[in-house]
């Protein structure tokens, strides 16, 4: 089931769910209303089979993103559940405008708790602003035993490109 | 959980799910499918601001289809009104759409309970592919929430039609 907004502010009063810093004014129907962090890493080269990021501060004036480009990013906000899984999304005044706000990998883990990294491909030039509202992110219940999920990126808190040669190089190994 | 297609017309039935017209035969085992409207829009400035209302044109899909270029991204409409005041419906392609390189909407597939009306399309074509009004584009899955239901009230209420990004209405006041 999916969490209401009103559910999601009980079960925050409960520690249940951690977002931080929080706002009442940015819970929905249907899930909670994130910001946009203060920086961004912008994709520059690809060296030896490996993507080269730049970091960008985000200035108040805002930041152009092009098409074709692919930028991490991350959410303000710290989110995170011991108890509900999650599910990160754009908002719909962001799709309208043809941005992505990550490249279908919505899921988040039961007991992660971090800064997200969001994966912002723009369909047209776009501007963005640091700590703008920018995407919802919902709670799901769960059926099952919680077994903590024990991923790279569960404690990151900065924008975070792919750990994915690694986990290759790891596999390799094996 | 999800509800089943059998429990999407009983809920239409019972008047806790709308859709607006309705086939039976557009049931699927966990969805409804829905149409593609006749309205487009383009936007015509070359930068979107969020904070700024952006320029843009409304046109019509002539019966004989229109070609959508490879990263062309148009909004479109669907044909059907849907919306419940019980259920959190969440929007999908169909699959022989995503099969033909064609995204529905980018990343803002959930929609608010209590929202009632058209949902607009965010189309984005990843390879050369021919629209058609009123084809098969999409389908409507319904999941039921847990907790107290506050419905939306939002900017986007009741669209007939596809509507363009109004973020730049509030922008200075949510962003506070």
């Amino acid at each position: 089931m999916i969490l209401t907004g009103d559910y999601i502010f009980k079960e925050l009063l409960k520690g249940n769910i951690s977002i931080y810093p929080f706002k009442r004014s940015q819970i929905n129907p249907n899930s909670y209303n994130y910001r946009l962090g203060k920086t961004i890493k912008v994709f520059d080269k690809f060296v030896n089979g490996k993507s080269v990021f730049k970091k960008v501060v985000i200035p108040e004036s805002g930041y152009l993103l092009e098409p074709g480009k692919m930028y991490l990013g991350n959410t303000y906000e710290f989110i995170g559940s011991k108890k509900y899984a999650m599910s990160l999304i754009g908002r719909s005044s962001m799709g309208r405008l043809g941005l992505f706000l990550q490249v279908s990998a919505n899921l988040g883990h039961t007991t992660s708790y971090h800064k997200w990294t969001l994966e912002l491909v723009a369909l047209k030039p776009i501007k963005i602003y640091p700590k703008m509202i920018i995407g919802q992110i919902s709670f799901w219940t769960n059926f099952g035993r919680i077994y903590k999920y024990g991923g790279r990126y569960a404690k990151i808190n900065k924008p975070q490109e792919s750990f994915i040669n690694i986990n290759i190089h790891d596999f390799n190994r094996v | 959980m999800i509800l089943t297609g059998y429990k999407i017309i009983k809920e239409v039935k019972g008047g806790k799910i709308k859709i607006t017209p309705f086939d039976h035969n557009r049931i699927t085992t966990n969805s409804y499918d829905l149409r593609l409207g006749s309205k487009l829009i383009r936007y015509t400035s070359k930068t979107l601001d969020p904070k700024i209302k952006p320029d843009f044109k409304i046109m019509d899909i002539p019966k004989s289809g229109m070609i959508m270029q490879a990263g062309d991204f148009l909004l479109g409409e669907t044909e059907e009104m849907v919306g419940s005041d019980s259920y959190v419906p969440i929007i999908h392609a169909k699959s022989g759409t995503a099969r033909m390189g064609l995204f529905v909407h980018v990343t803002a597939d959930l929609i608010d309970i209590g929202y009632y009306g058209k949902f607009t399309l965010q189309l984005f074509a990843t390879l050369p592919v021919k629209i058609y009004p009123y084809m098969l584009i999409a389908q409507v899955s319904f999941w039921q929430p847990k907790g107290k239901i506050v419905l939306y009230k939002g900017k986007y209420q009741n669209s007939d039609g596809p509507k363009p990004s109004m973020c730049y209405k509030d922008f200075g006041k949510i962003n506070k």
